[in-house]
Parts: structure tokens; sequence; C-alpha cells
């Protein structure tokens, strides 16, 4: 498999937090994968990019034009990074305009009672919509990575977003 | 041994080595990209109960000089810093290369091509090169790890110490592979004294110079660049160090061309095996790839492409497709340079930061002022106006204190001086200028923003936290110690005593040869103390639309509305500074 993905957000968003789900989940799945993410003052609020490969990887960085997906938590994050799209790749943004693509995983995580699960409702879509990863080594990793009052929230807010996809 | 299988963050797998390797004395300061460093060996120390020091020191030469001491008497030690934090550590390297160590020396100086979080693009590999010790340059955070078993034989073999010296993608990339398990070891450690090496008189000196000298030629022999990836046989070879080379990899496996390129690895750029030139020679064209200075290729005695000769440039980071497009160009074939993501949204202090309160306070007190700032969080003062300068660690005091004196000197008229460092800054440079200034009687207000952490590198504990069977360091007492007679401590939220204390420091220290007052604006980091939400704010009917508050405070939680402020709800921690600002006294703070 060769698989490049971004996640990009605002710092504060949880990027982080669903950049190590994936790759965690990834390597459980018995793929080699090399990921990378932002940290220092950029965090402060600012745009963040996390960028994931999974395959035969060593650099940690997408070329723009080769990314097969991309989860963005906003209309304005997904404009910013579409130049790292490939032809025919994926694009998953939280949005409430129902275009293709566009999940509401705001207020999906809002009528979960966990506002800050929107990431993971988004990369439960997304990965069943690549239809190339079984949900489970994700679950592990969410349950192993989550802060313990936390965990059933999170998982709640994956699996939403995995079961959404056609 | 046993095996464990893991994703890592290159910090973390670092930490992980230096644990597995037996490293018994661990300091740091912290600094974007390598503050998870320490901050994860403190993690696994935890976790597994190891018996190690592994401990936040006050500054990098302080936590240079701690560690080497425990090398000395033959334990396995490491040092962890950013790659500015190694220019204030560069004076105890500079001798302790000379010196030589006992148990292996492991000096880690990440370095920030780009940069992202610095105010240098500098390589530390050079301060290797100056100091003459050995430093690994890793492509993969599995390969940091690994470099950090090869660093400590080294050092060990050699006596000197050994640098790995990490980029940003190393540091803050994950990676799953199988390492080491961390068990607890014992070294044989005795205090026998080595006054030869550690008390060398300066006429001395230049034999442990030449000592030191004969241990890099022994390494440079030692020292291998293979080919590793393509065709021994193509026209066009690189040589390739870190991070480059892993992009080089993709690049090359990704477009097909394995038959075109020879790539060499160098894993140690320097010293560099002797002769290294010749295996080169059969080749039409040689391109060096590193980051982020041009350290190989200053000491390949050939004619070579890279940063020198205008082939690559020669500042901001390398990418993968900035290598492809260089590598197609040298192949003779061209095509059309992708566009790059737009700038985002730049960084900003967090809704209910207490140093955006500090910061309108100082605004509000001295008008028309110079403002010299630091290095930290409140570094994103300047986004507020109230940050005019931020060089590098503890300069907004010294610059405080020479703005004063070059105005004064030039019988400028003198305005408000209002500097600005954080509690972790001003414990680590800003104490020995806030004493220069004191005996100097500079007049000039140093506002420290206390808030009990260093925040921006993660929040990591300082000298001042209560942290346990620690002894605090009162900021107060060290200020009181340096001379101020001026001392105020304040809670930034309450904005108008803030303003006032400010005001008051003005006259104090502009009262002629009264010298620097201080303020201390102090309220913890609401990333690292959770209080609860004081409330919400609220915007009422006199609201004009002006945007003042959305503009001049810059804060995440308000955001410009149809016509009016919006406020993020969910964001808003109800601090309440945003009531102050507010011309027309339209916002409130009201109960959740």
């Amino acid at each position: 498999m060769r698989f490049q993905v971004i996640i990009a957000g605002r710092g504060g968003e949880g990027i982080i937090f669903t950049t190590v789900v994936l790759t965690e989940g990834a390597f459980k799945a018995g793929h080699p994968v090399v990921s990378s993410e932002t940290h220092g003052m950029a965090q402060r609020g600012g745009s963040v990019v996390s960028q994931v490969k999974i395959g035969p990887f060593l650099s940690p960085m997408v070329p723009p034009g080769e990314a097969d997906l991309i989860i963005a938590t906003s209309l304005e994050e997904a404009e910013r990074v579409r130049v790292w799209l490939r032809k025919g790749g994926l694009m998953v943004v939280n949005s409430s305009e129902g275009l293709p693509g566009h999940v509401d995983a705001r207020k999906i995580a809002l009528e979960l009672g966990h506002p800050r699960g929107a990431n993971l409702v988004l990369l439960g879509y997304a990965l069943a919509r690549t239809g190339l990863f079984h949900p489970s080594p994700f679950r592990e990793a969410i349950a192993e990575r989550s802060p313990h009052r936390w965990t059933q929230k999170n998982l709640a807010a994956f699996e939403r977003g995995f079961r959404l996809s056609p | 041994m046993a095996k464990v299988k893991k994703v890592l963050m290159g910090n973390e797998a670092i930490a992980w080595a230096l644990l597995a390797q037996g490293a018994t004395v661990l300091t740091s300061y912290p600094g974007t990209p390598a503050s998870e460093i320490l901050a994860s060996a403190r993690k696994f120390k935890a976790e597994k109960g190891l018996e190690v020091w592994a401990e936040w020191a006050v500054n990098e030469k302080v936590a240079f000089e701690i560690a080497l001491t425990n090398s000395w008497i033959g334990g396995r030690s490491a040092v962890m810093m950013k790659q500015v934090g190694l220019n204030v550590a560069l004076d105890p390297l500079m001798s302790a290369a000379y010196a030589g160590v006992k148990g292996g020396f492991v000096v880690v100086s990440a370095d920030d091509p780009g940069p992202y979080s610095s105010q240098t693009e500098q390589d530390s590999r050079f301060l290797a090169m100056f100091a003459k010790i050995p430093v690994l340059d890793p492509a993969t955070p599995q390969e940091a790890a690994e470099m950090v078993r090869r660093a400590f034989e080294l050092s060990e073999r050699h006596q000197i110490p050994v640098m790995l010296r990490p980029t940003s993608w190393i540091c803050h990339g994950r990676q799953g592979f199988e390492l080491e398990e961390i068990v607890q070891r014992r070294q044989p450690i005795s205090l026998q004294k080595d006054p030869a090496h550690w008390a060398a008189p300066p006429r001395q000196r230049f034999r442990l110079h030449g000592e030191l000298n004969r241990k890099v030629k022994e390494v440079a022999r030692a020292n291998t660049v293979e080919l590793l990836l393509g065709d021994e046989g193509a026209d066009l070879a690189v040589i390739a160090s870190g991070v480059p080379f892993a992009h080089l990899h993709d690049v090359i496996k990704g477009m097909g061309i394995e038959d075109r390129v020879a790539v060499y690895k160098v894993d140690m750029p320097f010293p560099l095996p002797p002769g290294i030139e010749s295996s080169l020679e059969g080749y039409a064209e040689v391109l060096v790839l590193e980051e982020p200075g041009a350290v190989v290729e200053l000491q390949l005695r050939m004619p070579v492409r890279g940063r020198l000769d205008g082939t690559l440039p020669s500042e901001g980071e390398y990418t993968p497709e900035l290598v492809a497009d260089v590598l197609l160009r040298l192949l003779g074939s061209q095509r059309e340079r992708p566009s790059r993501p737009k700038e985002g949204h730049r960084p900003r202090l967090c809704p209910g930061c207490p140093h955006r309160a500090a910061f309108w306070a100082l605004k509000e007190a001295l008008p028309g002022g110079i403002y010299p700032g630091d290095i930290g969080c409140y570094t994103l003062g300047m986004n507020l106006g109230v940050v005019d300068s931020f060089l590098c660690m503890g300069a907004s005091v010294s610059q405080a204190e020479g703005f004063w004196i070059a105005l004064r000197q030039a019988g400028l008229p003198i305005p408000p001086i209002g500097a600005t460092i954080g509690d972790s800054t001003f414990l680590h440079a800003g104490v020995p200028a806030l004493m220069d200034a004191v005996h100097n009687r500079a007049s000039f207000v140093l506002m420290i923003l206390d808030n009990g952490t260093t925040a921006m590198t993660g929040r990591q504990p300082t000298l001042a936290t209560g942290e346990e069977g620690k002894r605090p360091v009162s900021i107060e007492e060290v200020v009181r110690g340096c001379g101020v007679e001026f001392i105020r401590v304040v809670d930034p939220y309450d904005v108008e005593t803030t303003i006032q204390a400010l005001k008051e420091a003005d006259r104090f220290a502009r009262g002629e040869g009264k010298g620097p007052a201080v303020v201390i604006a102090r309220r913890p980091c609401p990333l690292l103390f959770r209080e609860e939400s004081r409330g919400v704010v609220r915007i009422n009917d006199n609201c004009t639309g002006c945007m003042t508050c959305v503009h001049d405070l810059e804060c995440p939680a308000l955001e410009e509305g149809d016509g009016i402020p919006v406020v993020l709800e969910d964001l808003c921690r109800g601090c309440g500074v945003c009531v102050h600002v507010c011309p027309v006294g339209a916002i409130e703070v009201v109960q959740r």
C-alpha cells in the first residue's frame, strides 16, 4: 500500500491526536508508517497540518498533488491545503453545507455530547470511505491513547463517523 | 535483549534509546523542536521505575555542565537542546571537547530548517565541526534511535563528546519500528580525579588540543559513506545526509529512477572519511543534499553541486518536491513545479491567556513606549503591538537597558521603556541582565509574565514551579537580590490594578538614579491549570460594531460577525479582559 494523508485544522482542535490515532492504527494493521505534526509556537491557534504516509516511505512530507486523502476541520482550511490532493483523491471536510465529502462532524459530536470528538467523526468517516482499512486497529489506538474519562466518547465518535459512510 | 514494536515520535525514540543505552544523567532546557526528548525520558522513567536523573535545568549551559560531570566519573550521560540553546552551551562544549569524557556523552542539538519555531536556521553540525567533535545526522526517527547507541559507543571508544543532530521532521515525525526494551543498568562509576584533563592550565591546553585532533582523525578513518540506493554506474551521484536523504529516497522510488542516480548516505557529516572524493571521481556530476548548512559540501575537495554554486537555495527547508526538481534538472528533464499550500492563520495567544491581559495593560499604562520582548508564547505580544523586538533568550532586559543607554547617549527623548519576559526565560538568561541594569541605574519597566510554566514548548516545569521534592525558586527574591527597589506582584486579569502598578513602576524608574522597576504579572497558564471557567462573555445592545475587541485583542473566542462581534462560547474562558477593551461598555461576563 502507498497511501498519503493530510490532516488540516487549527491549533487546539486535536489534530495531533487524530494524527497519532491514524499513525498507530495503520501500524497496528501491519503497514509501515511515517507521519509528522506541528509543534511549538505555530500550535497556538494558528493553522496546522499533519502528514501521514502509509507504505514504504521514509520522508514524513507529502508533496503537493500527491495526497490520497485530505481531512480538514473547516472549509477554509480545506481550501488552503487543496493543492496537496492528487487527481481523484478524497477530500473530507467538516461542514454543514451537505456537499459531497462534507460531514457535519461538529453537529454529530455535539449530539454525542462530545464537542471535542468532531475530529474522530471525520477520521472514522474518511477511513470507511477509502474502503482500505478495517476499523479495529484504529479503535485499539483510540482506546490506548485516550484519557480514561474520554475513551468511550472518543470511540463512539469514531464509530459514528465510520458508519456514516455509504 | 527484549524487543518492543512501537510507534514513537522522533523525540520519544531518542529518549527511549538514551535510557535503553543506560544513560543515568539526562538534562535539558526546553526548546522546540527538542523539548519532548527530556519530557519523554521523564515519562519513561516514571513508567518503568528507573533510577536515573532526568531533570530540566535553568539553561542549556548548566544542563550541559551537569551531564558532562556524570560522564567524567564514568556514567553515560546526555544533554538535549534546540540549536540556539547550543549557542548558550557553546562555552562548555568547546572546552569539553578538549577535556574529553569517560562515560559516553551525547549532546543532542535539534535544528529547525524552515525555520518553524526558531530565530535562526543555524546548523548545529557546524558547531560540532567548530568544537571538533563527531556529529551523527539521522534521516528518520528509527535511525535517530539507532544512532544513540552508535553515539555512546563512539564517545566511549574515543573519549570524546558526540553530537546527535536531528531536525524538526525527525523530532516531530512519528514512525513505527522495533526497538530494544529499556532496563535499568548499573555502570562502574568511581570518583577518580583526572587533573590532566579536568584542570589543565592554559599552557598545557595545546596538548589536549593535540589529543583531540588525534581522536578526530581516528573517528574520521572509521567513518564510512555507503552507496545506499540507486545504481553505482549512474552518471549522477548524490551525497545525502539527514532528512534530505529521506526525501530523496521517496522521490527516487516514487519516480522509479533508481537506475539513473547513485545515492551515497552520510551518517556522520563530520569528520568525513579521508579520501571520500576518490569514490566519487567517476561521476559526471555530484550533488550534495544536506540541511540547513553546507557542512559536507564545504569539506569536499572536489567540484560539486549544492548550496554553494546556487544549485540549491541557501535558505529555507528542503521539501520532497524541491529535491525532485533539482534531481530532474540535473538529469536533463523538467516538470511543472506544483504550487505550495497558502499561508494559514498566524498563531495567537490562547483564549483566557493571562499574557493578553498583561499586554493590554502595558499598552494602556505606557502608551507610545518602546517594548523589548523575549522568547516564549508572549513573543506573540507583537500581534498586539507591544513587542518591538525579540533577539534571543533574556535580551528583553539587556535591550531595555541598551535602549535607555543608546537614547541617553544620543541626547534623544526617552519614551517609556516597557520590557516583557516570561518566568522561565527570566531565570534562564534575564537575571544577569537585570543585575547589570540595576548596577547602571537603567530606567525601564520590566514586566515578568509569570504563568508558572514554560508554556510554549509544552508546559515544562520551571525552577520557580513547586515540583515534588524540589525547592521552588522565588522570582521576587531573585529580583530583590539583583537590587531592584520597586517590585509589585499583580494578577493580570485585574487589568485596572495592573495598569496602575505599571504606571507607578514607570514613575519610579524615571526618578533620577532609581534604576529598573519590576512588575510580576502572575497567573497560571490556562493550558496547565484547568480552572473552572469563570463564566462567558456576552455582547449587549450597546455594541456599535467597531470590532475593537476583535482586532485589538486577537482572542480566538471573539470573531467578527455580521455587524457585531460573535463570542465562540466553547472557547471563551470568561477572563473578561475584553470588557476593559470595549470603548462603549458593550461586553459583560455572565455566569454560564
